[in-house]
């Protein structure tokens, strides 16, 4: 294999570089030298041909192809066997380091080959080299070590695997690489450099250099080189750090329970106000760490929420929160992009977890007499910082606050009290005093008097964290009432009137000033109804309340088929009124939820109504898909393009021209996006719900269209004609919303054919489907209701013919029994008849007389033997008990017997013959 | 964090004799029937109080199974304790005990305390290796011997001190040279340095390649 490679090289050598001739040149020049370096006999001369040598490697890419087909063994064997001969190693490393070094200077297509490349394949792919490598580290020589670890470097740079694999294998292998941080200064930074390569993607080479102490090492650096004001080499300690700490649980727990965060957090301690690029990127890498430690471990990790959990209780017990408000809130200088950053880790940190964000609503800032609640200064810059981002990181942390934290609302809901008149016009600057309630509404009028409305949109994006899932604050909210600018201009109104009103500024003025502050507007007016959409969730008051002022609707359905208007705010509009339907309890006529979806229809058309959901979710699908990719791993070029945070911002804004705002894809939060989504199938239920149950003014009970007992025929009549009278009216009102629905359908359903307008077309279909299926189901019901009926009176028949044949039965036996005694008493009569006319029958008599006088005397006779013979029976029996007497008393029976009766006797002797 | 020692330890063993089970046992006081198969090395810490100062013990959890082996070795040397783990109920983990000291003895250093562990001894009835051929296995081969059961505490918390105590004796005597962190054990802030903290200028030089 490998001299396939080397011959496979030889030939690339002349391909790619054509000119035979140099390249051969070149190929016996290296040869020679190679030559002189294994085989010279004079050490001088060897020394010369190593430094010739490299000085050949470096100039060419073909001298670096030509050295790589010959040069790894002579090279090796140096190092190997004259270690004592300290400038040939150094040489041979120093080769080495060239051989693998890219000549910069060549612009080569990419599919050119790249020496350097083909180099360190060759060299990593014997396990045994990179051994030899790994010891030489243990050298005193400070040049054999530094060029050990650039070469190790680059190999690990193009063949990572296979190098942490053959380190692994190594004893002591990383132990003495771990050792190099404690080097001199040049060794320590290209040792470090070394592990963060080393340790890329593979978690458990990361654990065993945690294991080599790599924490305290990298933070006793940290602390050498000046923390945060520190150079390059605190960049590359804390991007090893955050390599170490990056998805893996296990070194995250180490660094909690027996290092400790202290060290981590001085780093964002602040010492003076000046602020280099360097700087900068020091303290968002550390953010960056408290970052992963908030994330946790890896997904698969079964603890990996205790251990967040963990992480984040034990950064804010160590006041990691000061530190950060500092960083985000209260320090003037700091970049915004440092104030982003630590925003947005105080809004992670406290997302979800009550202490912390109780110990957040808690804070303080500022000095006596001038303190104020952190989260009003937060409040504070979002109404007055001049950067996106900042506004958009801000409001994360009110976002985090809110979320699941109804206590939270509750607290700064409390304070939204209006303010008398006058009290509104002061400067924001001088509102130190101002509670959180008063500085809201008073953002959320700012753009009263000079028409600019993002300050009024910012604060509305406040206010719909405060009021989301939280029915007590929606109640709240809606009791206050703003005063009119000017107060000959009417009386008060409700603070939703207001952002309605603001709403439709918005819309107007964006249709008055053209392109240029298009995208600008179309934020403002996504987040008031963001605010609106949020407000009336779940809230029928709030409905009512909006629905209050007729115009409201009117516009809305305006905004929602207004041509031009966003994708989004069309959407959201539509979300809008789809909320007034499904949270809409009045009963009030031209204001409930019939009302509603019939203005729906009117002036929208349901179909083109549905369609602007489709439209929105398509866009909103788009903007979270490209929000999620926005995490990265910090790399130092990353790093250094996160600190120009504040030049991207404006170019965004540039760019995005006619598109959705960029700062919707953070306020349209996933979170909010579910909401929308969630709202969007309930409205479609309703819509379909209120349409297949039409108020009704005729109820149809079928019981009652039965004949009444007490009712007579006529008066039976003219009910059910009132009754048909009346349907038939309500049959042509229904007649007459179809018809509008059918006109919709034919209106939409022709042009375009989308599959989103299938969908809505199916959903007017499904509205005639279900009145149809009503209608069979009641007439079902009636036929039902008759078969049963039906069959009643059938098994009543039955029952009945039954009883019938009974009775003929019991008819037909009583006939019989009739006709029985008839005969018998024709022929009694017979008999009568016969009896009288002579009786010639004595001898029967006599012959009965004779046979009963033998019976009679038979059985006499029979008694008299019987007699006898059990008195013969007793003889015997006392013959025989005497005769045993005899025998005992020793007399001779049968002679004593003898002569008494022969006949007894033969008889006897014959008897006993016979039984022997 | 402050602590006057920081002993690292390392578990070792078969794989499936509880390793993990006694770690959890003693950073967490619970039990787990079931856990998953370790992958690599889990990590575990515990403060605990020896001659009235605080000890800190980071303890690296093993995996058993051959396929690690390359990542275990790797945290042999920097280990000043080791806990070797048999079965009780299973024979060959015990039998397998001479391979794992080899192993140890090769990589580790040679002032690594080993405790042998006999686990599961809540499970009587199933034993398979008599306390006495474990006492007589540590004799031989100059080990700490306790059994102990993961599932009932049972000596879990003695097996970790006992072996802390005998560190800390080594290092009251003189065996260690605690400024050297190649030996697992590192001088705390809030402690006091043990009597052999004046002896590291030997070493200091050639502090990279010790053996």
């Amino acid at each position: 294999m490998k001299m396939d490679l080397v011959s496979g090289y030889k030939g690339v050598v002349g391909l790619v570089f054509g000119n035979e001739n140099s390249s051969s040149n070149e190929d016996s020049y290296i040869e020679r030298l190679l030559d002189r370096i294994s085989n010279g006999k004079l050490a001088e001369d060897r020394r010369n041909a190593i430094t010739e040598l490299q000085l050949v490697v470096s100039e060419s890419n073909s001298a670096q192809l030509a050295f790589g087909a010959m040069g790894f063994p002579v090279m090796l064997g140096v190092l190997k066997e004259e270690r004592d001969d300290i400038e040939m190693v150094r040489g041979a490393l120093e080769t080495l380091v060239t051989a693998l070094t890219p000549i910069s200077h060549v612009k080569g297509s990419s599919n050119e080959v790249q020496p350097a490349l083909m180099n360190s394949d060759l060299l990593s792919r014997e396990a045994e080299s990179i051994s030899l490598l790994i010891s030489l580290l243990s050298e005193d020589d400070f040049y054999v070590r530094y060029y050990t670890l650039q070469l190790l470097t680059a190999l690990l740079t193009n063949f990572p695997q296979r190098l942490q694999e053959a380190i692994l294998t190594i004893p002591r292998g990383i132990t003495r690489l771990m050792d190099m941080l404690m080097d001199r200064e040049v060794i320590r930074n290209e040792a470090l450099l070394l592990l963060t390569h080393l340790i890329h993607e593979a978690e458990e080479i990361q654990k065993i250099v945690v294991f080599e102490g790599a924490f305290e090492k990298i933070f006793s650096i940290i602390k050498e080189e000046g923390g945060s004001d520190g150079g390059v080499v605190v960049q590359d300690c804390l991007e090893l750090l955050n390599n170490l700490l990056r998805n893996n649980g296990s070194n995250q727990i180490l660094l909690r329970e027996t290092i400790g965060l202290d060290s981590l957090i001085s780093i964002l301690k602040l010492r003076g106000s000046n602020f280099t690029q360097q700087k900068t990127i020091n303290l968002l890498s550390a953010l960056e760490t408290i970052k992963l430690l908030i994330m946790g471990g890896s997904e698969t990790d079964p603890g990996k929420d205790l251990n967040r959990q963990a992480n984040k209780t034990t950064l804010v017990q160590k006041k990691v929160l000061d530190y950060l408000l500092m960083l985000g809130v209260e320090n003037q200088w700091a970049p915004v992009a440092v104030r982003c950053e630590a925003m947005r880790c105080i809004g992670d940190l406290i997302a979800g977890d009550s202490k912390n964000l109780d110990a957040l609503g808690r804070k303080f800032l500022g000095e006596e007499p001038q303190v104020e609640p952190a989260l009003n200064s937060i409040l504070r810059i979002i109404l007055r910082t001049s950067s996106m981002q900042e506004f958009v990181a801000a409001d994360y942390v009110f976002k985090s606050f809110c979320e699941k934290n109804a206590d939270g609302q509750s607290m700064l809901a409390s304070t939204l009290i209006p303010q008398p008149y006058p009290m509104n016009r002061a400067p924001l600057e001088e509102d130190v005093n101002m509670s959180f309630g008063s500085m809201l509404l008073h953002g959320l009028t700012w753009g009263e008097t000079d028409g600019d409305l993002e300050i009024c949109s910012r604060a509305a994006s406040v206010l719909s964290h405060v009021l989301k899932d939280n029915l007590q604050c929606k109640e709240r909210v809606l009791q206050i009432e703003i005063e009119a600018p000017v107060p000959s201009l009417g009386g008060p109104e409700p603070l939703m009137h207001r952002m309605v009103k603001y709403l439709a500024l918005a819309s107007s003025m964006k249709s008055k000033d053209g392109k240029s502050g298009a995208s600008r507007n179309s934020y403002v007016e996504a987040i008031i109804l963001k605010l609106l959409v949020t407000w009336l969730a779940d809230c029928p008051n709030a409905v009512h309340c909006f629905l209050d002022a007729r115009p409201h609707l009117t516009y809305l359905l305006e905004l929602v088929s207004s041509s031009s208007a966003t994708v989004c705010i069309r959407g959201l509009a539509a979300v809008v009124l789809g909320e007034c339907v499904i949270y809409n309890k009045s009963s009030e006529s031209g204001k409930d939820a019939f009302a509603i979806v019939d203005a729906v229809s009117q002036k929208v058309g349901l179909s083109s109504y549905f369609l602007k959901f489709d439209e929105m979710q398509k866009s909103l699908i788009f903007i979270n898909a490209g929000s999620t990719l926005t995490r990265k791993a910090f790399t130092r070029s990353s790093a250094a393009s996160m600190a120009d945070i504040q030049d991207e911002d404006e170019n965004d804004l540039s760019e995005q021209g006619n598109l959705d705002h960029p700062i919707l894809s953070s306020i349209l939060n996933s979170y909010f996006v579910n909401l929308v989504t969630r709202l969007e199938a309930d409205i479609r239920d309703q819509i379909v719900e209120v349409y297949s149950h039409p108020k009704i003014n005729v109820a149809v009970v079928p019981a009652e269209l039965e004949q009444k007992t007490n009712e007579s025929d006529s008066d039976y009549v003219k009910r059910l004609k009132a009754f048909v009278e009346k349907q038939c009216s309500e049959i042509q009102n229904l007649l007459v919303r179809n018809a509008t629905l059918a006109e919709d359908l034919a209106k939409t359903g022709g042009g375009q054919n989308s599959q989103s307008e299938q969908r809505v077309s199916g959903g007017s279909d499904r509205i005639q489907l279900e009145t149809l299926r009503r209608d069979l189901q009641e007439s079902s019901q009636r036929i039902e209701i008759l078969k049963a009926e039906k069959a009643k009176v059938e098994s009543e028949a039955i029952m009945y013919r039954n009883l019938a044949g009974k009775i003929e039965s019991d008819l037909r036996s009583l006939s019989d029994a009739y006709n029985s005694l008839e005969q018998s008493n024709i022929q009694l009569e017979k008999e009568m008849k016969a009896l009288k006319s002579g009786g010639s029958s004595t001898f029967p008599d006599v012959e009965a007389i004779r046979a009963e006088a033998r019976e009679e005397a038979q059985k006499e006779s029979e008694g008299e033997l019987n007699d006898l013979l059990v008195c013969l029976g007793q003889e015997q029996s006392k013959v025989d008990r005497l005769s045993a007497r005899l025998l005992e008393l020793g007399e001779d029976v049968d002679k004593l017997l003898e002569g008494i009766g022969d006949d007894t006797g033969a008889a006897g002797d014959a008897e006993d013959e016979d039984t022997d | 964090m402050s602590y006057a020692y920081l002993f690292k330890y390392i578990i070792i063993g078969d794989t499936g004799v509880g390793k993990s089970c006694l770690l959890l046992q003693f950073t967490d006081k619970r039990f787990q029937p079931v856990h998953d198969l370790t992958i690599g090395v889990e990590f575990g810490a515990r403060m605990i109080t020896i001659d009235n100062k605080p000890i800190k013990l980071q303890i690296w959890d093993t995996a058993g199974q051959e396929s690690f082996r390359s990542i275990t070795r790797s945290y042999y040397r920097g280990a000043a304790g080791a806990l070797l783990v048999y079965d009780i109920t299973r024979r060959e983990t015990f039998n397998h005990l001479a391979s794992w000291l080899e192993d140890a003895r090769q990589h580790a250093n040679a002032n690594m305390t080993i405790m042998l562990i006999g686990n599961k001894c809540d499970l009587a009835h199933r034993r398979a290796v008599s306390t006495e051929e474990g006492e007589q296995f540590a004799k031989e081969h100059g080990l700490i011997f306790m059994e102990a059961s993961a599932k009932t505490a049972q000596n879990v918390e003695e097996a970790f001190i006992k072996t802390a105590a005998s560190i800390y004796k080594k290092i009251q005597d003189g065996v260690f040279d605690v400024s050297n962190e190649s030996y697992g054990i590192k001088v705390g802030y809030g402690g006091i340095p043990g009597p052999s903290g004046g002896r590291d200028g030997s070493s200091s030089q050639s502090g990279a390649c010790c053996s």
